[in-house]
């Protein structure tokens, strides 16, 4: 297995959708003048406290289905997020399927850590 | 239309960070942090939550092409992000004690001394492009850090092998603190730590380093998620433009010796870690 072509073409497919959702949201955001209930020159400033913190993953999943640009923005984020993550946990096949023990072992630790980040400290945050 | 130019604006700004960023292995960050802060008064946690996203792009679509041409070494990226990912929480759970508490103008001076130190091993660097690119330890066999690539510039295939694994992995320790800490790829730690630390051939330390910002990138943004460091309308502009900047910067940096793209290196890094100094210091 050629894990070069197999991370080269995760990490695209990751970006191009990433690009394509992000794109679709600037458009609903601009055509529709705003999303989500908010005006477009509230979304647009810095000072509003429009951030990620007030946006959950069920919540921009909803939105998508009611072509809210911010979420779909948002959405294209998470997959941009997503793409190094989907890439380490497939070398740690590839390395399992070449019998590199030891890197599987390496990137196992890699994935762990990820996890600790995305999952474990987040849910200690908000609490 | 005030706020679709000022889209426009910052989508041009990732443009020309993204360019910069993978054409000298440092990622988008340390350019579009101090454009944002600097030029488009963006609060510094804004400008760090769009940065450390936008260099998962960098570090993606520049990546995707260096890891084609066998240019990043996979192996070896992947070994060094066990600290590079450890650091990075670490940093960004100190980024929302320092914003939490308002001392966020000391992350000016850091962003600024960080850029600063770095030209020393850089500038240093810069006459011993031709070294010996072999080196060995008990490392090098454990971890294999060996490979080789095709250099387009001198057309024939380099062979090469590093050493002073726990060397590299404790600066990269540091890069992914630095990163998470101020919203940066630490693309400049990461090139010390292969470079310096491992002996890497340059080549392979800039695309090596660009394949792994993007992992440490990713831990850090989980964090800075939750913090609610991530302004989409500031932050997806600039991921765009930094996506195709740093395309195109892929592509240049193929064709282009070592020298010129050093030169790059020392001369944007000089003038940026003054101005953010300066700035922490309610300077500028």
């Amino acid at each position: 297995m050629d894990m070069n072509y197999v991370i080269s073409y995760v990490l695209r497919i990751g970006v191009v959708a990433s690009v394509l959702l992000v794109s679709a949201g600037f458009i609903l955001l601009f055509v529709n003048n705003g999303s989500n209930g908010l005006a477009l020159s509230q979304i647009a400033s810095a000072n509003s406290g429009i951030n990620s913190s007030i946006f959950t993953v069920p919540a921009i999943i909803g939105g998508i289905f009611a072509y809210q640009g911010i979420d779909f923005i948002l959405l294209g984020l998470i997959v941009l997020m997503a793409t190094p993550v989907t890439r380490v946990f497939f070398s740690i096949f590839a390395f399992l399927y070449n019998k590199n023990w030891i890197y599987a072992v390496i990137t196992l630790i890699v994935f762990i850590d990820l996890m600790i980040a995305v999952f474990v400290v987040p849910s200690l945050l908000v609490r | 239309m005030m706020i679709l130019l000022y889209f426009i604006a910052l989508l041009l700004a990732g443009i020309a960070s993204g360019l910069v960023g993978a054409m000298s292995g440092l990622g988008g960050g340390v350019v579009i942090i101090p454009i944002l802060t600097l030029l488009f008064g963006v609060p510094l946690e804004y400008a760090a939550g769009a940065s450390l996203i936008s260099t998962i792009a960098t570090s993606s679509g520049a990546a995707s092409a260096y890891v084609k041409d066998k240019l990043a070494n996979i192996k070896i990226g992947m070994s060094l992000e066990i600290a590079t990912t450890l650091g990075a929480i670490i940093g960004s759970l100190l980024a929302a004690y320092v914003y939490a508490n308002g001392i966020s103008k000391w992350l000016f001076v850091l962003f600024g001394a960080v850029l600063l130190l770095s030209l020393y091993p850089t500038f240093r660097q810069y006459e011993d492009v031709h070294r010996k690119r072999i080196n060995q330890d008990w490392s090098t066999d454990i971890f294999q850090l060996r490979g080789s690539y095709y250099d387009k510039a001198v057309r024939r295939t380099i062979k090469y092998s590093g050493y002073r694994w726990p060397l590299g992995e404790a600066i990269m320790g540091v890069a992914g603190l630095i990163s998470g800490l101020l919203g940066i790829g630490s693309g400049v730690l990461k090139v010390m730590g292969m470079d310096w630390g491992m002996k890497l051939p340059m080549k392979v330390t800039t695309s090596t380093s660009n394949f792994m910002i993007g992992v440490t990138a990713v831990t850090g943004s989980a964090i800075y998620w939750t913090l609610g460091y991530i302004q989409p309308f500031i932050a997806a502009p600039v991921v765009i433009g930094i996506l195709f900047g740093a395309y195109f910067g892929s592509k240049l940096l193929q064709r282009t010796a070592n020298r010129s793209v050093r030169l790059l290196f020392l001369v944007l890094l000089g003038i940026i870690g003054v101005e953010m100094v300066l700035r922490g210091f309610g300077v500028a």
